[in-house]
């Protein structure tokens, strides 16, 4: 009796994963069409749309560029903690209190001038995201609590504080009966640089530009991929992993947080509990098709980026922006496929063999 | 003062009979994904295969007049939406905890997708009360505990049975052992992937389940985005609170939908605290529970499958 198995091939194939991501954007495009039309919408009239609007016209790239500041952003933190191999599912969470730090130091400092209020905002943020991953970092580090399903809860618990606020403390007494928060200071605002594109896309591009030559450069990197792939070995070399661990977790909720400071101060005008839009999870699908490698989080946010601009284009000829999630999704599981078809070989053997 | 008195007699009854419609429904896919991690596999998926269940046992229940129609419609759906994340994650040995991300974003979006075109449509299916036989005229038991739908009594035998297979049957054994340790599990004859895949149906089809009585019945309003709203993350929580174990897992849930209830009632208990700050509790809650149980196990082995997220490929073990 003959079975089907998958077998490693000695060496991945070469170029596997931009590979799988085109298979998976290939395969997400097919079944989206299948969807669409089952649905009874025009397939090209959609895909037209979504590509047209998010990537046709200097307006619209400079849209997609914004949007994916934080995906990449996100990503990026995704990607520091996975080099301990640490998951950080907390990213949307850490977005939503990293912007209400910032938020926070805007009531606090309301007449700054511009540049320093922004600075200040910045780094509040930044220290607000850190806070937020400190419990889940610290729980990991001293007592082996699963990152996992702490930094998760958080994200509800984050987003509920924002709701709060937004009801009670800061309430905007000039919103009358709708519930807002105060916008921040104008001064605060991110101005732009190309068309659209705030300053705030360039600031994020440098910071994963960095994070990418200073991980692969420094000791401290060194140490960080050691510990992550061999904690045995890291032990050996004197590396302290409690530390690490805790250090790994502030910086990847720092860096989340910055992507909510950015955002805040870039995109939107005040903070409100919509402003991480699923940020924080598409990071980490992001982060996975990027093989976890800031440079390729980088790429596939901007196509993530225009794949949710288009998504909300499509609304205005009756269809659903939901697609561009279940796109993204598909795009993932399609890779995933891909990525195993390049790394093994369908082969068909013997029962006796494998049992 | 009488009618104060009688008033805050009613907003008791009330929150009662709301948590435990909320509990069964934050059971119902609990106990989904307690089976599903009992052998093995996390599925971060719930939040997304319960709004699969919602829309299409939304729909399904419309359809048909009947809401038992829109549960079996809702736990058909939920089980075929997880199979994705079985073929990625036992069949592809992907990552979970990616996979199962990526499966509740899949399952948001073609809920949203589906319902699209059914926001605002005022049919809608209903559980009513079961009217049982003295038990529902005892003096508020009757009132409150006895008022329940026929899902909470169905949740309820769902777990029991469940409790029952995996404690006393060969299955129970092969799911636990695949859980725990999967080489071991396949040395001693059980198809490892075979168990995972039905496990992860089972957690989706409850999880579907929840979903479609959350539309069917909890909700007063027809279709919505976003009708799950945290919901599912509250069951991937709850099964940690419950220390994979369906009996406290139930506890849980009844404790969990007490303050899922009590955010919309404040007011009639003239409690002044902002429903907003209680829906934090069950998060806060589990990583409190989490906290102690990680501490707890420097002395005692911890409540989790050894196993738990760990992909397995015979032959790499």
């Amino acid at each position: 009796m003959k079975r089907l198995v998958l077998a490693r091939r000695e060496t991945p194939t070469r170029g596997g994963q931009p590979l799988a991501f085109l298979a998976g954007l290939v395969f997400a495009l097919l079944l989206g069409a299948i969807l669409l039309s089952i649905a009874g919408d025009p397939v090209i009239d959609v895909y037209k749309r979504m590509f047209e609007r998010s990537l046709g016209s200097k307006d619209v790239i400079s849209a997609t560029l914004n949007r994916a500041t934080p995906l990449a952003l996100a990503g990026l933190a995704v990607s520091i903690a996975a080099t301990m191999g640490l998951w950080n599912i907390g990213a949307e969470g850490q977005i939503m209190f990293g912007a209400t730090a910032a938020t926070f130091v805007g009531r606090v400092f309301p007449d700054l001038p511009g540049p320093i209020l922004i600075v200040a905002m910045l780094l509040g943020a930044v220290v607000g995201g850190a806070l937020w991953a400190a419990g889940p970092g610290l729980a990991r580090a001293e007592l082996g609590v699963s990152e996992i399903i702490t930094t998760l809860m958080l994200n509800e618990v984050a987003i509920r504080l924002v709701v709060y606020l937004q009801q009670g403390p800061w309430k905007d007494p000039e919103g009358f009966s709708f519930p807002q928060i105060e916008a921040r200071p104008d001064q605060a605002g991110l101005g732009n640089i190309w068309e659209r594109v705030h300053l705030g896309v360039l600031i994020a591009f440098a910071v994963i530009v960095v994070f990418a030559w200073f991980s692969s450069r420094s000791v401290w990197g060194y140490e960080l991929r050691i510990a992550g792939s061999s904690p045995k070995t890291a032990a050996y070399a004197g590396i302290s992993m409690r530390r690490k661990v805790l250090g790994v977790m502030l910086l990847s909720g720092g860096v989340a947080g910055f992507a909510g400071g950015i955002e805040l101060s870039g995109t939107a005008t005040r903070l409100n509990e919509n402003l991480s839009n699923g940020f924080g999870f598409a990071g980490i699908i992001v982060a996975a098709l990027a093989l976890m490698r800031p440079s390729g989080v980088a790429l596939v946010a901007v196509a993530f980026g225009a794949v949710q601009v288009g998504g909300l284009s499509i609304q205005s000829i009756g269809v659903s922006s939901a697609v561009a999630s279940i796109l993204q999704a598909l795009i993932l599981f399609g890779a995933i496929g891909a990525g195993v078809l390049s790394n093994y070989r369908i082969q068909m053997v013997d029962r006796k063999v494998v049992a | 003062m009488i009618l104060a008195i009688t008033f805050s007699e009613d907003a008791i009854i009330g929150l009662v009979v709301a948590a435990i419609q909320f509990g069964t429904l934050l059971y119902l896919a609990a106990l989904g994904e307690t089976i599903t991690e009992k052998a093995g596999v996390l599925n971060l998926g719930v939040e997304g295969m319960m709004a699969i269940g919602a829309v299409t046992g939304y729909i399904g229940g419309a359809a048909s007049g009947s809401p038992w129609m829109g549960l079996l419609v809702g736990a058909i759906c939920g089980a075929i939406i997880s199979l994705v994340h079985a073929l990625a994650a036992v069949g592809l040995g992907a990552d979970q905890v990616v996979s199962g991300l990526a499966l509740t974003i899949l399952g948001l979006g073609l809920a949203d997708f589906i319902g699209s075109d059914y926001t605002g449509d005022p049919r809608r299916a209903h559980f009513g009360e079961v009217d049982l036989p003295v038990l529902t005229d005892i003096p508020w038991v009757g009132e409150t505990i006895f008022a329940a739908t026929p899902v909470s009594y169905l949740a309820v035998a769902l777990g029991v049975a469940t409790w029952w297979v995996l404690s006393r049957t060969s299955l129970g054994l092969g799911i636990r052992a695949a859980g725990e340790s999967a080489s071991t599990a396949d040395a001693a004859g059980h198809s490892v992937a075979a168990i995972r895949v039905g496990a992860i149906a089972a957690g989706g089809a409850l999880a579907g389940m929840s979903g479609a009585y959350l539309t069917n019945t909890l909700l007063g309003t027809s279709w919505n985005e976003g009708v799950t709203a945290g919901r599912g993350w509250i069951a991937v929580a709850l099964v940690i609170f419950g220390a994979w174990r369906p009996g406290r897992v139930a506890l849980g849930a009844v404790l969990f939908g007490l303050t899922l209830a009590l955010q919309t009632r404040l007011g009639f208990f003239d409690i002044n605290v902002s429903g907003t700050l209680v829906s934090m509790t069950p998060y806060l809650m589990t990583v409190i529970v989490l906290v102690v149980i990680s501490y707890r196990a420097r002395n005692q082995p911890s409540p989790a499958p050894a196993g738990l997220g760990l992909a397995y490929r015979r032959e790499e073990r």
